[in-house]
């Protein structure tokens, strides 16, 4: 039985475009796995280049994401790093975030047109990657200094200390703060992913630097908000018929290959590996979004640029965007490898001690 | 405590999760057009997508989980803490050399 498919909302399947699914699925799951979010800024745009229309990129997207964080989360479950009740508590005010997020997209479109709804989420891409990245990566740099060791946030410290009713303990993340503190960082969490699709930008960093929760658990337990937002977003996707499964699954493929070598990096290599990698690619991510405003200024009227120009523009902001992505892989598995052959020799010094 | 597999046992349940994964895809891909089109019809249909990735999920997941440790990229266990005895140790008690 073969059946003809609506040629304005699915593509047709060529090698080129499902093996370029398959990679990118694999690289997104292989950072989600390790810093609890990522893949889904180059996925959508990716699809979008390849001819797949907006909504079903995203819808499609959503697909694939919730059950990818379904399978990290549960392996870095196993491996004591989750803590459910943070992740449940972030994802309830981020559910309310999201909703909030997409009341504003709908304003600014029906204001702005489809342009101004493109420079907004630009715009919040620039202004939120490039003051949470740029933190993230100084607090790196300055714990890599440290020997690696991760200590609590002097923010977190004097929250925790804050006894507002009702008190929450977080028995993994081993933290206890009020529950009107983990409610900002779980709104943002959610607004963020109603506007550039990837929340945990702002989930982790929150829960790191206002909860006081350590980078592995906030990575791990992002996985839970991620499945739970995802779902949520697949169900009110798929009910409108915009999710394209032939896309979703060959993404999924590579990204439940990637999600797992990820989740086992994180008990690999040293905590702050985490935020260098997040700090990394967000700033990274940043400076490829700034490329992409100009066609946005230029359809509102706002700027006036030649179209080949502008062209130019659109491609480098996608390639330094990959860029981001593939940089975060090429950490993650450099360090692996690297961590892998100091036990290895570790494990050799002491045989050879015997 | 945790039963650690070996790569021989893993390289077993790869196999085995392999063939699933690829009986999943397969079927899926070579009807790939009417499913796709029973998918997004939306509405009660809503459920066929999510089924299907949470099917997926579950065997391409144990593919992939296995593939990992047969290739023997596995978790790094962490440091065993050295648990002090809590057996009492028997009484010294002054005894009388005769």
């Amino acid at each position: 039985m073969d059946v003809a498919l609506d040629s304005l909302k699915f593509i047709d399947l060529t090698t080129s475009s499902i093996i370029f699914l398959f990679i990118v699925g694999f690289i997104g799951g292989l950072v989600s796995g390790f810093i609890g979010s990522g893949g889904a800024f180059v996925l959508t745009p990716g699809m979008m280049s390849l001819g797949v229309p907006g909504t079903v990129a995203v819808a499609s997207n959503m697909c694939h994401k919730f059950p990818k964080a379904l399978v990290g989360a549960i392996k870095r479950f196993r491996y004591g790093q989750v803590d459910i009740k943070l992740g449940l508590v972030m994802a309830a005010s981020a559910g309310i975030g999201v909703q909030v997020g997409i009341k504003i997209q709908n304003m600014i479109l029906a204001a702005w047109g489809q342009a101004g709804s493109n420079l907004y989420v630009s715009l919040s891409f620039v202004a939120v990657l490039v003051v949470v990245g740029s933190y993230v990566f100084y607090d790196a740099m300055k714990s890599r200094n440290n020997e690696g060791k991760d200590t609590t946030p002097a923010l977190a410290l004097k929250l925790q200390k804050i006894n507002l009713w009702p008190m929450i303990h977080f028995k993994t993340a081993n933290v206890r703060i009020s529950l009107w503190f983990t409610i900002p960082v779980g709104f943002a969490t959610g607004m963020l992913a109603a506007t550039i699709a990837v929340g945990g930008f702002i989930g982790v960093p929150g829960m790191i630097y206002v909860m006081g929760v350590g980078g592995l658990v906030s990575s791990a337990s992002e996985l839970v908000i991620a499945f739970v937002m995802g779902l949520g977003g697949t169900i009110n996707w798929a009910m409108h018929g915009m999710v394209d499964i032939r896309l979703t699954l060959i993404i999924l493929a590579g990204s439940l290959l990637g999600v797992q070598l990820g989740a086992i990096g994180t008990t690999l290599v040293r905590e702050v590996m985490i935020k260098i990698v997040m700090g990394s690619i967000m700033l990274i991510v940043a400076v490829s979004r700034a490329l992409a405003t100009p066609k946005y200024l230029v359809q509102l009227g706002l700027m006036d640029i030649a179209p080949e120009k502008v062209a130019i523009l659109d491609k480098t902001s996608f390639v330094i965007m990959c860029a981001a992505l593939t940089l975060g892989a090429v950490i993650i598995l450099g360090s692996m490898l690297k961590a892998r052959r100091a036990m290895a020799r570790q494990a050799q010094e002491a045989y050879g001690q015997v | 405590m945790a039963h650690e597999m070996t790569k021989k046992q893993a390289l077993v349940r790869m196999i085995g999760f392999g063939i699933a994964s690829a009986a999943v895809y397969g079927t899926i891909f070579q009807h790939a057009n009417a499913f796709t089109e029973l998918c997004s019809r939306g509405g009660i249909y809503a459920a066929m997508p999510i089924a299907a990735v949470f099917l997926v999920s579950y065997v391409h997941g144990g593919f992939a989980s296995n593939l990992w440790t047969a290739l023997g990229i596995n978790a790094k266990s962490p440091a065993k803490t050295v648990q002090a005895t809590q057996t009492k140790r028997p009484e010294v008690r002054a005894t009388v050399n005769a």
